[in-house]
């Protein structure tokens, strides 16, 4: 563990990495998420939280226009990510999506080898120029996701055989093969049992010295342990953004209380 | 009290702890009062009877404070059930305090007993033990009630308290210096109003602990303090 747990969850420095504004979603004629704003720091881990259909994983997965795969969705309002437009035309969704990855709730590798299931972002993205340069991406991924020491003599059998904790470690790994500036996980840990689940949250911590760390989670307690910065989702709104240590003692707005307390609000 | 938790069994946990913690605010109240009554009576009797009581508000100490564990264990509270769990184990440690210098006060009473009286200072002790009672029974309400600006009053009252003692240990040392036969039973009397002051700051803490369980944050430190015996050389 760090020598100093309380200065470690101080980021008001951070720099703002994703930065929302009045961003609307609509599916079809339901108005899914309702002007929200909001700054996304960089090398910080923020969680959504709220009850389920409140938007959080909506707005998750306007971040990296994967709503676009949805026909009958539409997104108003902007999204930049460093300062630039990700729903400009000139951005092309592949591309942000190597820069944004994103984690499932349930692990889904590709039926190929473990190898391969981490391989294949660096393979479009023309990333390696030849085998040994894609091995070391591959390893370094794969440490990267705290499972190299259980995968190494075995790199070449099929990703799927692995248990469910160490399946969605691997697709941490393939996150993070294309190094993504920003990591999105939407319910990483709710198929998992509790030792995966530390692991997962453990290497969230690690993650967060390089990325920004979007994390939507059903788990008050998960929120409560890997995320510095909070944000409660309810009926599509942004009810409440701020420090996790803040919204877990004394959150400002009664709903949020509500919801973490437990309580029919 | 707020909206009823989706989990029944959480709210009767916490009505529960907050319960035990009434309860021990009145055994408390009582054995200030009764302390006070026999030094001022000299009743021995009385005072043995406060001796023997503070073993059950020691033991309802250890009560609240495995219920509290528990709650924190199988709860996980968060938010305003975090800060009334914090609350309730702070308070019952303080409680618990006041509990020992009200027992300590008796312990006192029958060595005081033996010896003259020192003018109407039992009296004095008395009345500041009134004032610390009332203090305790308003922050226990204030508590009940979730009422911050009751429980500011209380903090604002223990300068009264403060105050009380100050005129005291002028007197004490008057007496002392008259009559050194007075020295014994000055000792102790000033022992007992120091306590009693004491009960006091804890009260406030009691008060301070209600502030930051209704709004969240704590109440600002700089309050009115009036005791400063521990910096001036004379009476």
């Amino acid at each position: 563990m760090k020598d100093n747990v309380i200065s470690e969850t101080d980021v008001t420095t951070n720099q703002t990495k994703i930065a929302a504004r009045n961003v609307q979603v609509f599916y079809g004629d339901t108005h899914a998420i309702k002007d929200v704003s909001v700054d996304i720091q960089d090398k910080t881990v923020t969680a959504f939280i709220g009850p389920s259909g409140c938007g959080k994983s909506t707005f998750l997965r306007c971040i990296n226009r994967m709503n676009d795969t949805i026909d009958i969705c539409t997104v108003k309002g902007d999204i930049l990510i460093d300062g630039e437009d990700i729903y400009d035309s000139a951005v092309d969704p592949v591309q942000l999506r190597a820069k944004v990855g994103m984690v499932f709730q349930k692990p889904n590798p590709f039926p190929k080898s473990i190898y391969d299931n981490v391989a294949y972002g660096p393979r479009i993205h023309g990333l390696a120029r030849n085998k040994s340069e894609l091995d070391d991406i591959v390893e370094r991924a794969l440490k990267r996701g705290a499972i190299w020491n259980e995968v190494k003599d075995r790199l070449h059998a099929p990703g799927t055989g692995l248990s469910g904790g160490q399946q969605q470690r691997l697709c941490i790994a393939r996150a993070v093969a294309t190094e993504p500036e920003v990591l999105l996980m939407d319910e990483p840990c709710s198929a998992l049992d509790p030792i995966a689940t530390a692991q997962v949250e453990e290497l969230i911590d690690e993650l967060r010295q390089d990325y920004s760390v979007v994390i939507v989670t059903h788990s008050m307690q998960q929120a409560a342990r890997v995320s510095q910065k909070t944000a409660f989702f309810h009926l599509g709104n942004l009810v409440e953004f701020g420090e996790t240590d803040k919204i877990f003692t004394s959150p400002e707005d009664p709903r949020t209380e509500s919801y973490i307390t437990g309580r029919i609000g | 009290m707020q909206d009823q938790h989706i989990v029944s069994a959480f709210d009767r946990d916490l009505e529960s702890v907050q319960a035990q913690i009434m309860k021990m605010g009145g055994m408390v109240e009582d054995a200030i009062r009764l302390a006070a009554q026999s030094l001022e009576t000299r009743d021995e009797e009385l005072a043995d009877q406060v001796r023997g009581g503070d073993k059950a508000i020691d033991a309802l100490e250890e009560l609240i404070n495995e219920r509290a564990a528990r709650i924190i264990a199988l709860r996980a509270p968060t938010a305003v059930d975090l800060r009334l769990i914090l609350s309730v184990i702070k308070i019952s440690a303080s409680l618990e305090r006041i509990g020992d210098y009200a027992k300590n006060m008796a312990k006192r009473n029958s060595v005081l007993a033996q010896l003259p009286a020192v003018a109407d200072s039992a009296g004095a002790i008395r009345r500041m033990c009134k004032t610390v009672e009332s203090m305790l029974k308003d922050a226990l309400d204030s508590y009940v009630q979730r009422d911050a600006e009751l429980a500011m009053d209380v903090i604002a009252r223990d300068e009264d308290v403060d105050q009380m003692y100050n005129a005291l240990f002028r007197e004490f040392l008057t007496f002392m210096m008259e009559d050194p036969r007075n020295i014994t039973s000055c000792m102790h009397l000033h022992f007992i109003a120091k306590n009693v002051e004491r009960m006091g700051d804890l009260v406030t803490s009691i008060a301070e602990q209600v502030v930051y369980l209704v709004t969240g944050t704590h109440p600002d430190e700089d309050r009115p303090k009036a005791d400063n015996t521990s910096t001036k050389l004379k009476g």
